[in-house]
């Protein structure tokens, strides 16, 4: 039996590796191609300019109609027992509500039927009941007999705890029109119950004034611009965006998956354009038209709607539906550019992975859902633009490009460094994405297999192989957070002692993290030492780790707290979690070590930096496997404050497991940062004298020393220098062999020993 | 013009599992040469011309084409090439004229260059009576032109003709085979893969089969006739692969399924050496490779 490996040179890219620097004139040629066939095409057309110019005035033609049929549809009401109102003010005219109580736009259709018409053969609740049900009247008054009597109020009866006489009103909530009937009647009744009140006070000498001791005057002090511009500023970017990201789909599917369908990808492929270069003429291309779909269509909808609600009388004190300003409109438009190409880069990404335009649809769909609330975000109330909302990708620009409509330019300023920094780099790993689908061959050509299950499953266990696949590790990853989610919901009440504490600790780690990780280590691959990257580093790293891991504690520390500064804790998630600090601070240190220390570091670096980087790091992904890898261990924490920074360790940790080819020297610094974590207050409590050189008490609690921030930060710097001395040891582990019949010798190899 | 060595492509297939394709094929096209790839579908032919065109990445082995290796230098490889493949694809919303201008451009042609190089072309391949017809509206016959010209317009001196005649009628197919002859005629190095052996016979200078990812014999089909006693091509073509496929049904035999027929000296790779280079290669289009 022959063994080769499946990549002779491992540093070899899946496509030719091009040295040439991508050419702007390539790139416009490519660009104004993608642009001009695009541009032919109905479909898009229709999607970005067609749909958006008709489908406003469409929608705002209905929605005058609607208007207009609500103030013109009648309102049938039916009174019954009008001579119970005898002994009240006036509620009835002849017709229809006394003089006063309706406006004259308002179509009332009213009938009124004495009490004693129904009491000698019908019931009157079965029938009023009926008469709402199936819209003989949109709502019924029901006044019962003695009801004017009952209201009489004496000096007898005030205070004796009698129930006030009633009158009911039945209505059906299934029923629009019934709902709107409603409020209608209750606005009527609410009037002559007002003034049947100020009627009896003035019987009663008593001065109208007391019932209105003093007046709320409310003052705006918004400047006009933020007023005008409230809804808009809201409004506005919410549907630029929405429709950026839509806009950037369907040209994506096309310029990528319709390619691959079509057979041109590969023809484009074998001409002298570079890769980049063709990824940077579509990018460019489709980040275009998902800014003309949503320029087309926010000015379609600003014009159309500022028309229908001027017509149909909404906000028509002007204080939120002005035109928005023109100047921060602009800043709208500068601030759409990144982020269509945002969109348009992932959707691109996306859609290459897709054989078809159908298929790049299902693909897509996803995607969308994932945005989503990146863009809603903003909108929940209370959202403004701080450093921690500026932080969060789509969001933060959102929220930047709100206050610069609104006017609040200090602010905009202040974050705006921040915002871009963002930005930018979401918008490089995004091309970046993009450019390595155009580069990976499986996934430019692969996928032609119909999918079956029983195939599957025999592929996965018949080409199990040293370590895990990329799938396989992102399988792991989201099982992982899907157990954790559900876990979570599990827990039912609060751990009452460290018993009950440990078990909520230890279940999770070795349940919900270790055991699924083992199983597919042990399932899907033939090597659990090299699935889980188990290996003996040099011997430096070791002592190292430790050492890392106890200087980096302090910036750890104050990395959380910044966090929790800029993320505040609600009190409630705060009250939730003390109870856990004081269990850990009255418990056992041994124990608590184990707890949150060991077995953690244990059970999380062998999920996280053995078998799911393992997997990730494969085909020369190193920065894909330690970004992946640290957001998904960060989110595993499950509380967002931790998730910040655990996903800002995991990519140390990921570094540190790149370089050493190992999980031991993440192990260690994991287990030591935990276990300072959970040690500081007794550190800084305890007798010993030298503690106070490192750590001091304050009221908020144990704080390392400035002094030995800065020594530790150094020294974790030299740490850190020296890992990044080592060699990568990525390409040892990543040699799958696969066995054939015969010795292969590497022909490169030997040529190349023949020409020297 | 083209030295393969030892080339060999690993898939990972759902179905398959891990299987190679292509199985260190080594072959040499000269310049001024037909060299068929012949081999029933599925023969890993379309792999090695993917490879060649740069599209695809080789496991192991090496391929050079015009002096450049396809793996380290696929930008210049590219700029020397030709690849028409059988799906005669072409962009629906563009005209032949626009897109033969299209992929001109693409090489950095400069433009009055290439205006007048598109005109030669169009009346050589007689394409004029529909230079303005959109891609959807053209016929597979017209398409396969398109595809053609695409490939020529920047005179490449290796051209790759992936199953070019697949789905054309017989007068279009002969039209394209003559093309073909006038390319070698004009010192072209062409590689022409097919599963039709008739047209194998009329057109190719030297003949590679292919079967199950590797090449079984090379040479001029009167070498083939000789060397395997058989006049008949069709009869030679299923006696190699009857004979190969049963040789891997019985590797036990002792009968080492890499050496069972592949005569050593067709079989073997040139080596490589001065006249390889790009240097010799580009002031030498004509020079021996071998």
């Amino acid at each position: 039996m022959r063994r080769i490996p499946t990549s002779i040179n491992p540093n070899r890219s899946a496509v030719a590796s091009e040295s040439n620097q991508p050419r702007l004139s390539a790139i416009a040629l490519i660009y104004v191609r993608e642009m001009r066939d695009q541009l032919r095409d109905r479909r898009t057309l229709f999607t970005i300019a067609v749909l958006p110019i008709l489908l406003y005035p469409l929608v705002g033609t209905l929605l005058l109609q609607i208007a207009q049929f609500t103030r013109q549809h009648p309102t049938s009401i039916c009174v019954i027992g009008s001579e119970n109102l005898e002994q009240a003010p006036p509620l009835l005219g002849e017709d229809n509500f006394a003089d006063g109580f309706i406006a004259e736009t308002d179509r009332i259709e009213l009938i009124i039927h004495r009490w004693d018409e129904f009491t000698r053969d019908l019931d009157v609740n079965s029938h009023t009941e009926r008469w709402v049900r199936d819209g003989t009247f949109d709502v019924v008054i029901v006044i019962p007999p003695g009801f004017s009597d009952s209201t009489k109020v004496t000096e007898d009866t005030v205070g004796s705890g009698e129930a006030n006489p009633s009158i009911q009103l039945l209505y059906n909530v299934a029923s629009d029109q019934s709902l709107v009937a409603r409020d209608r009647v209750m606005r009527i009744l609410n009037q002559w119950r007002g003034g049947w009140v100020r009627e009896r006070l003035a019987d009663s000498g008593v001065q109208l004034s007391v019932l209105d001791p003093f007046k709320v005057t409310d003052i705006d002090i918004a400047p006009e611009r933020t007023r005008e511009a409230a809804l808009w500023s809201k409004l506005l970017p919410f549907v630029m965006l929405v429709w950026a990201m839509t806009g950037a789909f369907y040209p994506a599917i096309d310029l990528v998956a319709g390619e691959k369908e079509r057979g041109t990808l590969e023809t484009l492929l074998c001409s002298p354009a570079l890769r980049s270069e063709i990824v940077w003429g579509k990018l460019a291309a489709v980040t275009t038209f998902s800014m003309m779909t949503a320029i087309l269509n926010a000015g379609s909808m600003l014009v159309t709607s500022t028309f229908v609600f001027r017509q149909i009388g909404f906000g028509a004190d002007g204080t939120s539906l002005g035109a928005p300003p023109l100047v921060p409109m602009l800043w709208l438009l500068v601030a759409l550019v990144p982020l269509s190409a945002l969109f348009s880069a992932l959707a691109l990404a996306v859609a290459a992975m897709a054989r078809s335009s159908k298929e790049g649809q299902y693909y897509l769909m996803p995607l969308m859902m994932v945005t989503l609330p990146l863009v809603l975000l903003p909108l929940l109330p209370g959202t403004t633009l701080s450093t921690g909302t500026s932080l969060i990708p789509v969001t933060g620009m959102f929220l930047l490009v709100r206050a610069l409509v609104e006017g609040q330019y200090a602010m905009a300023i202040w974050h705006l460094p921040i915002v871009l920094g963002v930005t930018a780099g979401c918008l490089w790993l995004a091309a970046l994405w993009a450019k390595r689908q155009f580069e990976d061959e499986s996934v430019l050509f692969g996928g032609g297999d119909q999918w079956e299950m029983r195939q599957w499953v025999r592929h996965l266990w018949r080409d199990r192989q040293t370590a895990a696949t990329p799938a396989q590790a992102f399988a792991c990853g989201a099982i992982i957070l899907v157990a954790l989610f559900f876990g979570k919901l599990a827990v039912t009440e609060m751990p009452s002692d460290f018993a009950a504490m440990s078990m909520l600790v230890l279940i999770p780690q070795f349940g919900l993290i270790l055991a699924p990780t083992l199983l597919m280590a042990t399932m899907l691959t033939t090597s659990l030492r090299k699935s889980l990257r188990i290996r003996m580093p040099m011997w430096t790293t070791l002592p190292l780790s430790v050492l890392l891991g106890v200087t980096l504690h302090p910036l750890y520390v104050s990395l959380a707290q910044w966090i929790s500064y800029t993320y505040p804790m609600s009190e409630q998630a705060s009250a939730a979690m003390r109870p856990f600090g004081e269990m850990i601070g009255s418990a056992p240190w041994m124990s608590v070590v184990f707890l949150m220390a060991l077995v953690p570091a244990v059970c999380e670096e062998l999920a996280f930096r053995g078998f799911i980087f393992g997997g990730l790091v494969r085909n020369d992904s190193k920065l894909r496997a330690v970004i992946v890898t640290a957001l998904l261990f960060g989110i595993s924490h499950g509380v967002l404050q931790q998730s910040i920074a655990a996903s800002c360790m995991g990519v140390l940790l990921g570094w540190v497991a790149l370089r050493t080819g190992s999980v031991l020297p993440g192990m260690l610094i994991h287990f030591t940062n935990n276990a300072l974590s959970v040690s500081l207050e007794r550190i800084s409590t305890s007798n010993w004298e030298g503690a106070k050189i490192f750590v001091r008490t304050t009221a908020e609690g144990p704080e390392y020393q400035p002094f030995w921030i800065v020594v530790a930060s150094a020294v974790a710097v030299t740490c850190l220098l020296y890992f990044g001395t080592l060699r990568d040891t990525t390409d040892d582990l990543e040699s799958d062999l696969i066995e054939l019949d015969g010795p292969v010798c590497d022909p490169a190899a030997s040529l190349q020993g023949a020409s020297a | 013009m083209i030295h393969v060595q030892h080339l060999t492509k690993v898939y990972n297939d759902l179905t398959r599992g891990r299987f190679v394709a292509v199985d260190r094929v080594s072959f040499t096209v000269r310049p001024g040469e037909i060299f068929g790839l012949l081999g029933p579908n599925g023969a890993g032919k379309t792999t090695v011309l993917r490879i060649l065109s740069t599209v695809l990445q080789s496991t192991s082995g090496i391929a050079l084409v015009a002096g450049y290796d396809v793996a380290t230098q696929s930008a210049e490889v590219r700029r020397r090439i030709g690849f028409v493949s059988n799906n005669t694809a072409i962009y629906d919303r563009m005209t032949a004229w626009e897109l033969v201008h299209y992929f001109g451009r693409l090489h950095g042609m400069p433009k009055d260059v290439l205006a007048n190089r598109l005109e030669s072309l169009f009346e050589q391949l007689r394409m004029n009576d529909f230079r303005d017809v959109p891609g959807s509206k053209m016929s597979t016959g017209m398409k396969q032109k398109v595809s053609i010209a695409r490939a020529m317009v920047h005179d490449p001196p290796v051209l790759v003709f992936d199953e070019a005649t697949l789905g054309l009628d017989v007068l279009v197919a002969r039209n394209l085979l003559s093309v073909i002859r006038s390319l070698r005629d004009a010192g072209k190095c062409l590689i022409f893969s097919t599963h039709i052996m008739s047209e194998v016979e009329r057109l190719c200078d030297r003949i590679a089969i292919m079967h199950r990812g590797r090449i079984l014999d090379t040479g001029s089909l009167e070498d083939l006739r000789t060397r395997h006693q058989e006049k008949d091509f069709e009869e030679l073509f299923f006696g190699l692969l009857s004979r190969h496929e049963q040789a891997e049904r019985e590797p036990k035999d002792g009968h080492d399924p890499d050496e069972w027929t592949c005569n050593p000296v067709s079989c073997a790779p040139l080596p490589l050496d001065a006249s390889l280079t790009n240097s010799t290669l580009s002031s030498d289009p004509g020079g021996k490779t071998s």
